[in-house]
């Protein structure tokens, strides 16, 4: 296979080897980086990241899926050893138990001394269990684990969006560590050594290295080794590959596709368990915290390997866990390391997967996909907002919030009610970047921290009065989204999604973790008015009326985060009523056929990271304001996911579907309904959110909010004999007595947008079958495109809104059909 | 002669709308049938049905003499079944050897013979699928689903996107293969004449009716009438079981004024009073 190579190309390959070469010259000559680089610990280090990161590219290849997860099934596995070791148990995920309701309505019957059998929390094997028989078992449990992966979670969602793949794994992840905290709590577990290899040193010439550190490398090397052959040489390995690219053509030929991705599931499960049991027991401990961090250095391997080269992966991983004692040498040791307050600045490890996933990408990326780039995938449909919810929606969601909120609900309501509105206005930031531009990013909340910490020392340290740091910290929140566009102009989907990771987690370490600015243990001080401050107790009289009871929270805070909300809303469904809004949808379906009618795709792009920046530098500003102290956990990497995976399932791609997204996040409405109503608690909650997240992905990849409006259509649909009128709406073309809106005439860029309507109304067939009308060739699936199509009624800015709903209300049906 | 595919009473389609309805048809071995019809007549649908990618409403497919209600769809691929899709479901990441390979696997087939139809194909063993053009595709569709030395071959849209040289080189490949291995080939195609110059019988579907079936000869008197249904015209096929002579006159002017090949017609006509 000969690819014809121009100086461009040479270049591309050659800059980076020259780079990596000359690092490894420079480590190599100096005696202390060398002993540094080539330790025993970054070589397990290495080897485990190795490990997770073989596990990622086999189960990409056989399901298309980036299982954020694996790095979390290295921790459990881990755990189950340990336990079978220690104790010979077995535990088990606390699932609820199905006799609980009938114990609560005795209990409410009168007779509390009533109790049904416990649900079994382990399986006791009896004493604590010798190395190989605790191995096997854990073993076993991962291939298991892998499989009810595959059948419960991924194989239903195989023609699901990437993103609902994406929020599954997530899922998945969030539940693997809350049922680890809910058995062991987050305090380090003790690990047994191996039996057969121990902590002697073997010099190896250039370095030293203890005997089990050796054979954790070995047994890595020797498992990429076999898998490259397994993908490369075997039946099954080319099987796998065509299934993955094309299941049909694989299934006509007689393969189970099915099989063979329950078969990787299994392999990926099972190699990434052995080597996290291994690399705890060199290590003698495993935390619920640490391994699963390590999917971003993982997914960075991952990515250097291009998800399919076993070898390449291999390297990178290895160079990624070495590279951490050799940074945190410099740190130590050399006069040039950047410091901040007299310290080496923490967290630089991290900035190298995130140094290397922008290079790799920046090398290999396009301004626009090519053919066979992977997408996002289809997205939910992104309505534009009717003219009744705007005026009487809104508004009327707002008061239902205030009133109860300020005069009724209890101290701890309060709070979560709060926690929802916060919530909200990240969602909400997830809706313009990801909803409507199709970008993932995985980094919000860490500008949400960026804008948090500007607004605790703007407002602290440099007294500037209430208001103007929110602008302050958006301001600096923007800067941040805009650089985190630039390279978001070159990759899109999974790629984008990895790169704003390992920006969040480099964040986290680099700013948050630095005590230079995140004040040190007690958090960084906001200075709030007192009016709006959460701790304020005082009652306030206005018109007759009595503000507060006396307790925390303030409810007049909740007020301040409410107004931001309203906002907030009104900003982001105007943005999906303007032009702009439909250019982001342009690209979101297509960005090559949005590039061809016009639209400036990168600045569009810019612009929407520019946006989603803002409002979640906003939503970060108001939670200073409104804890007063601003500490890191509120803005880790972790929180971000499930920021995302909350605001995938309300529904990503609209208004109502961040509110959703805002009642459902942890601490919001509905877990401290949860918690206080039924008495849930708080780590069952987390659980219960890890494991909803997953089944609402499988049960509904589009989310609750779209679910429940296309519901609401089809009911609609019953009730209101259909007429002949109705389909027709979809491709009405604009009457000639519809005078062009100004907005037309005066913006030059309507002219391609609004050009390509005639097109989609004039073709014969549809007003019979309005699904025929997206053209055939088209590589984007039908689904996808038809919002644009439905949406350019709308753009010609046609005066009635009954249009408008109509054209809206018509989609979700064309997209049922075309499924 | 036993029959490898018996269509029975079959209604099938997508989300609860039947495309297909009340359709029979058999194919039996040594013999090449034609599935014909303008564009939304089910004829696709058919063979996805058939290869149990998607599902039976009503009726019953047997495939070798079994149903394929309930069956995993990998099954009778093993037993014998190769279809080529109509995006041919190449793996365009493999390369053309790979993609044979494949199809090799699981049946212990014959890769050489089927380079044997196809020689075109083998200066590009080497190379990635999804490097060839539309016709080099099309062949290794082909050659693909022989290797795989099937008993019965269903080739969905052979000519789709090809030009119309290249299909005519394509078809004749396919009565080589039936007479050399006896296999049963069920034909979607919308070159009406090249079809019926190479099938034996042939079916037509409008709008997922069965509106006629027959001998070649029996369907190609009638090619004009059906063409008609092309654009919608569906009534006039189901109604004219003997279509006027001047339609048939109408097909031949056409065919000739298609394809300027006068010898068109004479070929039509021995195979028609075969």
């Amino acid at each position: 296979m000969t690819r014809p190579r121009t100086p461009a190309a040479r270049l591309r390959t050659a800059v980076p080897a020259l780079v990596v070469v000359a690092l490894l010259a420079v480590i190599l000559a100096k005696g202390d980086y060398r002993a540094n680089f080539f330790s025993g610990g970054g070589f397990a280090l290495g080897a485990l990241i190795a490990a997770i990161a073989l596990g990622v590219v086999v189960t990409y290849r056989g399901s298309g899926v980036v299982n954020l997860a694996g790095a979390a099934v290295a921790m459990y596995a881990a755990y189950v050893y340990a336990d079978l070791r220690a104790h010979g148990d077995l535990f088990l995920p606390p699932l609820p138990n199905p006799l609980a309701p009938i114990e609560g309505l005795v209990h409410l019957a009168g007779d509390d001394g009533f109790s049904v059998p416990h649900w079994p929390t382990s399986v006791s094997f009896g004493a604590a269990m010798g190395f190989w028989p605790a191995l096997v078992l854990a073993l076993v449990f991962c291939a298991l684990f892998g499989l009810v992966l595959h059948v419960a979670v991924f194989r239903p969602l195989r023609h699901a969006p990437v993103l609902a793949k994406v929020v599954a794994s997530v899922g998945v992840l969030l539940f693997l560590q809350a049922v680890v905290v809910r058995r062991f709590s987050t305090t380090t577990q003790v690990v047994g050594p191996l039996p057969f290899v121990d902590k002697t040193q073997v010099d190896l010439g250039l370095f030293k290295i203890t005997q089990e550190q050796l054979f954790v490398v070995c047994l890595v090397l020797v498992l990429a080794v076999a898998l490259w052959a397994l993908f490369q040489r075997s039946r099954f390995g080319l099987a796998v590959r065509a299934a993955a690219e094309n299941e049909k053509g694989a299934t006509v030929l007689g393969f189970s596709a099915d099989r063979l991705a329950a078969a990787t599931w299994v392999l990926s499960t099972v190699v990434t368990g052995l080597l996290g049991i291994f690399v705890a027991s060199v290590n003698s401990s495993v935390d619920p915290n640490t391994m699963p961090a390590l999917i971003v250095p993982a997914v960075t391997a991952a990515l250097v390997g291009g998800f399919t080269s076993f070898g390449w992966t291999t390297l990178a991983a290895f160079g990624l866990g070495m590279q951490v004692s050799l940074v945190t040498f410099l740190g130590a040791n050399e006069s040039w390391f950047p410091k901040a307050g007299g310290l080496p600045v923490p967290g630089v490890d991290l900035l190298v997967p995130l140094v290397v996933i922008v290079a790799v990408l920046a090398l290999r990326g396009q301004s626009l996909p090519t053919r066979g780039v992977l997408g996002p995938g289809r997205l939910p449909f992104s309505p534009t907002a009717r003219p009744w919810a705007l005026r009487y929606g809104g508004p009327g969601l707002a008061v239902v919030a205030l009133i109860p909120g300020v005069f009724f609900l209890s101290p701890a309501m309060r709070d979560g009610l709060t926690n929802t509105l916060t919530g909200i206005v990240i969602c909400l930031s997830i809706v313009v970047l990801t909803g409507f531009i199709g970008q993932i990013s995985l980094a919000q909340t860490s500008f949400a921290g960026l804008s948090a910490y500007t607004v605790a020392s703007l407002s602290t340290h440099h007294g500037w009065p209430f208001p103007l740091p929110i602008l302050a910290g958006a301001a600096v929140a923007v800067v941040a989204g805009v650089l985190v566009a630039l390279p978001a102009l070159r990759v899109r989907g999974v790629h984008l999604a990895i790169a704003t990771l390992a920006f969040a987690v480099a964040v986290d370490k680099v700013v948050f973790a630095n005590s230079w600015i995140n004040g040190g243990f007690d958090g960084a001080t906001v200075t709030t008015p007192a009016l709006i401050r959460s701790q304020d107790t005082a009652t306030h009289h206005i018109l007759g009326v009595t503000i507060g009871d006396g307790t925390q929270p303030n409810p007049l805070t909740l007020v301040f985060c409410l107004v931001v909300v309203v906002a907030l809303g009104y900003l982001v469904a105007n943005l999906r009523r303007s032009l702009t809004g439909r250019q982001m949808l342009a690209i979101r379906s297509n960005e090559r056929a949005a590039a061809a009618a016009g639209v400036n795709v990168a600045a569009v792009k810019v612009l929407a990271f520019g946006v989603s920046a803002f409002i979640a530098g906003v939503g970060g500003a108001v939670i200073a304001y409104r804890t007063g102290n601003v500490t890191p956990d509120k803005f880790l990497y972790d929180k971000s996911l499930m920021f995302f995976a909350f605001a995938y399932l309300g529904g990503i791609a609209s208004v109502s579907g961040a509110v959703t997204g805002g009642l459902l996040v942890g601490g919001g409405l509905g877990f401290t309904v949860l918690n206080r109503v039924f008495g849930l608690p708080d780590e069952f909650v987390l659980l219960l959110g890890g494991l909803g997240l997953v089944v609402t992905a499988v049960l509904n990849p589009e989310g609750v909010a779209g679910k429940a409006r296309t519901d609401l259509l089809a009911l609609q649909r019953r009730f209101r004999p259909p007429t002949l009128a109705d389909p027709p709406t979809l491709a009405d073309p604009p009457t000639p007595a519809d005078p062009p809106t100004p907005a037309d005439v005066a913006t030059p860029t309507t002219g391609p947008v609004a050009s390509t309507e005639p097109t989609a109304s004039t073709e014969p067939t549809a007003s019979t079958e309005p699904a025929t009308t997206v053209p055939p060739a088209a590589s984007v699936p039908p689904a996808a495109s038809t919002p644009v199509a439905a949406a350019t009624p709308a753009a010609s800015g046609s005066p009635a809104g009954s249009r408008v709903s109509g054209s809206a209300g018509a989609a979700p049906a064309v997209a049922g059909e075309a499924r | 002669m036993t029959a490898l595919l018996e269509i029975d009473g079959l209604y099938s389609g997508y989300a609860g709308v039947a495309m297909v309805r009340d359709l029979n048809l058999t194919v039996h071995a040594g013999e090449i049938v034609a599935l014909l019809g303008p564009n939304g007549a089910g004829k696709t649908t058919t063979l996805l049905t058939t290869s149990g990618l998607n599902p039976v409403m009503k009726g019953d497919i047997r495939v070798f003499g079994r149903s394929v209600r309930g069956r995993p769809a990998h099954r009778a691929p093993r037993e014998g079944l190769a279809h080529v899709l109509e995006d041919r479901s190449l793996f365009y990441q493999l390369t053309v050897a790979e993609n044979l390979r494949l199809a090799a696997a699981r049946s212990k087939g014959d890769l050489a013979r089927a380079l044997s139809y196809f020689p075109a194909l083998e200066p590009l063993l080497g190379r990635r699928a999804g490097l060839l053009s539309g016709g080099e595709q099309q062949m290794l569709a082909m050659a693909r689903a022989l290797t795989s030395k099937p008993r019965l071959l269903m080739v969905d849209e052979m000519s789709l996107g090809l030009a119309p040289v290249i299909v005519e080189r394509l078809l004749p490949v396919l009565r080589r293969i039936v007479d050399d291995t006896g296999a049963g080939v069920l034909l979607v195609e919308q070159h009406v004449h090249l079809a019926l110059e190479v099938a034996d019988r042939a079916a037509v579907l409008v709008h997922g009716d069965l509106v006629a079936s027959g001998t070649t000869a029996e369907i190609a008197g009638r090619a004009a009438a059906l063409e008609s249904t092309y654009f919608g015209a569906g009534a006039e096929v189901e109604a004219g079981a003997d279509v006027g002579a001047d339609a048939e006159a109408g097909a031949e002017a056409e065919a000739d004024a298609r394809t300027g090949d006068p010898e068109a017609d004479p070929e039509d006509n021995p195979e028609g009073s075969r």
